[in-house]
């Protein structure tokens, strides 16, 4: 209990820059999801159906999916960087006796706020122009799952970074390839079967995997929800770890 | 004052092969002001970011209140209050804001995290300023609100380090007063510092550090004593030069055997005269920091 209690308490500052800046954070949030959605919905996927479901109720829970990932891992890589690097407050945090699971997961909650904004927000606009797509109580139960698991990797990667530059390459390398291949955009079905095992392992896919079926309500990938959450785990005891050794 | 508050042994800490503080012992004592003097690179931020758990000595041992530290949840680290070289405010919120995160870090309850504000704000002149962003703020009131965030929560021991570099004169001695302030209401302080005046001026006891290792420890008076209390001045060769005695008569009688010519001054000695006893006058160029303020 005192652990989420402290937790809140680092996340407050966070919190505040949210509030303070809430209009610009509204349209960051938004003006990737929908230019996919009018781009490849609209412009490409017209008429096309995907494993019996029209193109853009194919796509939207994969947007949603890739969402929470680039929102909450770019919020999050970014502000711990910079405090760390730049303004040097992150060592406050090392002054303090907060622990450094109760850091771990407060610096994760500002990312997990706008993952779950963006995300809430095209899930309605879904729910608007799809009928296919179905109102599901699990779909925001799994939003804030999958923004918390890809916030704690952006805790990982933002102690890791000692400069834009290396933060950049990461999402280079890593984030934006895992946008694209995790099934969120196409069925993985037409992969050849090695890149598809390749695939399989990324976390991406099953966040995908899960909200599709909550979206369009066909039979839920317990296991994958179960390999999101070890990777949750994971990601916090690296951040746990990174964090109480990232005293140089 | 009543024995050691912080105390380490031999605390060293690598960058690679650069050895930026070499087998360094420091004991705080309880209610002193404690200086570190030395010129820049000398290893000054390194001991005090060792001494704050801030960072980890690559060997050595630290206690504070008698025992090593245990871990990043320790709750003798809320005893521990610091001021760093480069301000360490969170620039795109609030002036009031970045202070009741201190508030908070520290686990204050909303009152008194309130009343403490109140408090302290009215002490700095910072009221005005509250609701202005961080960013917005000049060197010397950035350095105030990383003051009032660093106190909030009433350590026992603060850390300064080089509180005053690339302040102006009011700022500066308003500094001095704050911290003469808080030392008399039983504040333990550690300052670091390459002004020999701010040495002298503030600190019961200091310690000259250069290329990583205490050169020398003492009182400012003892200090100076250890060179020798009279100090001549002269011009050798194009020069300035500069001997030491100890009695006053030898200072006369080598002022007498100079020259007549030669311009002299005698005076009595000061820290800057052990300081570059100590660290060496022909300065290898020293390196150059920027303040981030
Ligand atoms: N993070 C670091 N990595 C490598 N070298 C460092 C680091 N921090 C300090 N140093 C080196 O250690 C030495 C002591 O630095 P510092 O403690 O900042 O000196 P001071 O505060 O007395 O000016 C310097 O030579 C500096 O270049
Ligand atoms: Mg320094």
């Amino acid at each position: 209990m005192s652990l989420i209690a402290d937790s809140v308490r680092v996340s407050w500052i966070d919190m505040c820059f949210i509030r303070r800046n809430i209009p610009s954070i509204l349209v960051t949030c938004l003006v990737a999801p929908l230019l996919y959605l009018v781009a490849f919905g609209y412009g490409l996927g017209k008429g096309m159906t995907v494993d019996g479901f029209p193109y853009i109720a194919f796509m939207i829970p994969g947007v949603m999916a890739l969402t929470t990932l680039t929102s909450s891992f770019n919020t999050v890589a970014t502000k711990v960087m910079v405090q760390r690097v730049y303004y040097q407050s992150f060592d406050e945090l090392i002054l303090c006796s907060m622990s450094p699971t109760a850091i771990a997961l407060g610096k994760a909650y500002a990312g997990a706020v706008r993952g779950v904004i963006s995300c809430m927000i095209l899930y309605i606009l879904g729910l608007a122009i799809c009928p296919e797509m179905s109102l599901s109580l699990w779909v925001p139960v799994l939003v804030v799952v999958s923004s918390m698991v890809y916030s704690l990797l952006g805790v990982v990667s933002g102690m890791l970074a000692n400069s834009n530059l290396t933060l950049t390459l990461f999402t280079s390398l890593v984030i934006m390839p895992m946008t694209f291949l995790c099934g969120t955009l196409f069925s993985l079905d037409a992969m050849p079967p090695a890149v598809s095992a390749v695939i399989g392992v990324l976390p991406l896919t099953h966040t995908t995997e899960c909200m599709r079926a909550a979206v369009l309500g066909t039979a839920f990938p317990w296991v994958s929800l179960a390999v999101m959450l070890v990777y949750g785990v994971a990601f916090l005891l690296v951040a746990r770890y990174v964090i109480e050794r990232g005293k140089s | 004052m009543s024995g050691a508050i912080v105390r380490a042994r031999g605390i060293t800490k690598r960058f690679g092969d650069h050895v930026a503080v070499d087998g360094i012992d420091v004991d705080i004592m309880e209610g002193e002001i404690m200086g570190f003097l030395g010129p820049n690179g000398a290893g000054k931020t390194t001991t005090m970011r060792m001494l704050t758990t801030l960072s980890q000595p690559t060997s050595g041992e630290i206690e504070v209140d008698g025992r090593r530290i245990s871990g990043s949840s320790d709750p003798v680290k809320e005893s521990i209050g610091i001021i760093q070289q480069h301000t360490a405010l969170d620039r795109d919120v609030s002036v009031l804001e970045n202070i009741r995160y201190h508030a908070m870090l520290h686990r204050m309850s909303r009152r008194e995290a309130d009343e403490r504000i109140a408090e302290l704000t009215e002490l700095m002149g910072l009221t005005p300023y509250l609701d202005r962003l961080a960013i917005n703020l000049s060197g010397g009131w950035k350095r105030r609100v990383a003051i009032v965030c660093a106190i909030i929560h009433r350590p026992r021991i603060l850390f300064l380090d080089e509180p005053t570099a690339g302040l102006d004169t009011q700022s500066r001695h308003m500094l001095w007063d704050l911290i003469r302030q808080l030392n008399s209401e039983g504040t333990t302080i550690f300052i670091t510092t390459h002004y020999m005046d701010e040495a002298e001026e503030l600190c019961d006891r200091v310690a000259i550090i250069d290329h990583g290792r205490i050169v020398r420890e003492g009182t400012p008076a003892e200090l100076c004593r250890s060179i020798g209390q009279w100090a001549v001045e002269y011009r050798s060769e194009g020069r300035k030069s500069y001997r030491y005695f100890t009695e006053r008569d030898d200072a006369r009688s080598f002022l007498d055997s100079l020259p007549p010519d030669v311009p002299t001054v005698s005076r009595a000695t000061n820290l800057e005269d052990v300081f570059l006893e100590l660290t060496g006058r022909e300065t290898v160029a020293t390196e150059e920091v920027s303040y981030k303020i």
